[in-house]
């Protein structure tokens, strides 16, 4: 009966614990479809998600965590770009935590709104293939020290998805 | 096909069973009377109004939610009628947040500007702390200039405290650390204020990694302040400077060391000089180990996990308070 009523109150301890994070719902930064999640095709490991579209810099490329965060922008290439520019040239939304868990989107094309901004769901480009693209998509990654996190998202290959679709969760 | 059959055959018998259910129905007296309505803020506030008053905190985090979502949708005019129109602090709250909520999702920046006029100038001290909550965790501390310097000199502690706790978790949540401009802000609000335990939890709290040179400034000057759990939290802050004023703080710290009194603050300092040096910090924690006989084991504690050769902060620092708590 003690033994019990310790572990009763050690698990009361523990779900008292305040936690340190919050978990965060990731949706599409614009209409599409999913065309590459853990692997390709061809069976290279990708570690990401890739959201693809028919038309290329037509819809505005959102950020797609579901609050308000710091978005540090990179812009690598200024043109409009739909079929890739070579490797490292994408353009790139990223939000680190201080844990040093990352957040990224790639690939979207420059336009007025492609500045450092805090927000909530906010188009940061247009919808692109800057950098190492076959064409026009987005490249949503979450990694921590150079290793890409493959449990955030529950999204398949060909799934279709809009703004209001859940393609994940993190922290 | 037989598949399909079989289904024809099924769907039809399911519609002769029920056939007597259906009609049975269609004669009862008084169907419910379905009216045509049309989605407005007004019938959204109303449902929120009676879920307010729901035990489920799940059910009533969802109405915060719809409300945020629905926020980009609604006009905007009408939105920011019936927020000036409320009075119940718990309505308003809901409405500042939908506004707020415009405002970060890319839509008006005025929307925000008519929530930090109430914040500020609300007669009703219930209101205000309201709407300051319903500022936490947006861009508000980047669109709204002096405003949280000014809450945290207001009248009301619970202003105050909401005040406090947004520049902690903006900082915490929306920056994670690396914004050097909202953790000015969080300075210049801390050491503004006239409540000190408050400056302490912000100064104890926020991260000051990318703070500029003007608030490590700021920082240092409160290290001549009255108030002990404010001296330390300037020196737990001083500790976490960017490199650019690692020198500087750590001098600050050494030179403080010898005149301060409060061992907690001693503590403090202790724990900062060796989070400005890791291994580097250990001659300078010898030669502050003679200087008060009782923070002898706190410093060799520091030199003991200081050489374990750990690389992150995070990790020395659980080292340390492991090796505290087996003594």
């Amino acid at each position: 009966m003690r033994n019990t009523t310790k572990m009763l109150a050690a698990l009361t301890s523990l779900a008292l614990l305040p936690t340190a994070s919050s978990a965060y719902s990731v949706r599409s930064p614009f209409p599409g479809s999913v065309t590459a999640t853990t692997y390709y095709s061809s069976g290279t490991f990708h570690g990401a998600v890739d959201i693809g579209a028919s038309s290329c810099n037509y819809w505005g490329a959102e950020t797609g965590v579901v609050a308000t965060l710091s978005w540090d922008v990179s812009i690598r290439t200024t043109g409009v770009v739909c079929n890739g520019n070579g490797s490292g040239n994408q353009n790139e939304a990223k939000h680190a935590w201080s844990d040093g868990y990352t957040f990224r989107q790639w690939h979207w094309i420059k336009t007025s709104d492609s500045y450092d901004r805090t927000c909530d769901r906010c188009q940061v480009g247009n919808i692109g293939g800057t950098g190492n693209a076959t064409g026009p998509h987005a490249h949503l990654q979450y990694d921590r020290y150079g290793t890409n996190v493959t449990s955030w998202y529950s999204v398949s290959k060909g799934q279709s998805v809009n703004r209001s679709t859940d393609v994940g969760s993190i922290r | 096909m037989p598949v399909s059959h079989v289904s024809r055959a099924s769907v039809a018998g399911l519609l002769l069973v029920l056939s007597p259910v259906v009609s049975a129905h269609a004669q009862t007296p008084s169907p419910p009377v379905l009216k045509a309505e049309t989605c407005s803020l007004d019938g959204l506030m109303d449902s929120i109004r009676r879920g307010l008053g729901s035990k489920s905190e799940a059910y009533r985090g969802y109405l915060r939610a719809l409300l945020r979502e629905t926020a980009v949708t609604l006009p905007e005019a009408q939105l920011r009628d019936a927020f000036a129109r409320e009075r119940d602090p718990a309505m308003v709250e809901h409405l500042a947040a939908a506004l707020v909520a415009r405002t970060d999702r890319g839509l008006e920046s005025s929307a925000l500007d008519a929530v930090r006029e109430r914040a500020l100038g609300d007669a009703d001290p219930a209101v205000r702390a309201a709407t300051v909550r319903a500022m936490r965790r947006s861009s508000a501390i980047e669109r709204t200039g002096d405003m949280y310097e000014r809450l945290m000199r207001d009248a009301s502690p619970d202003v105050r405290r909401e005040a406090a706790t947004n520049l902690i978790e903006d900082n915490q949540f929306v920056y994670s650390g690396h914004h050097g401009p909202a953790a000015d802000a969080a300075v210049a609000a801390a050491v503004g204020s006239t409540d000190a335990s408050l400056t302490a939890r912000i100064l104890g709290t926020v991260s000051t990694e990318a703070i500029s040179a003007d608030s490590q400034a700021r920082l240092q000057r409160m290290l001549r302040g009255g108030d002990s759990s404010v001296r330390a939290a300037a020196v737990t802050a001083l500790g976490g400077v960017p490199a650019s004023g690692m020198k500087s703080s750590r001098e600050s710290l050494l030179a403080m060391y010898r005149e301060e009194e409060d061992p907690e603050v001693r503590k403090a300092i202790l724990q900062s000089i060796a989070r400005l040096g890791f291994s580097g910090a250990v001659p300078d924690l010898q030669r502050l180990r003679e200087v008060d006989p009782r923070l002898a084991p706190e410093v060799d504690a520091w030199t003991r996990v200081l050489g374990m050769g750990l690389q992150e902060w995070s990790l020395l620092l659980r080292e340390k308070q492991r090796l505290s708590q087996a003594r």
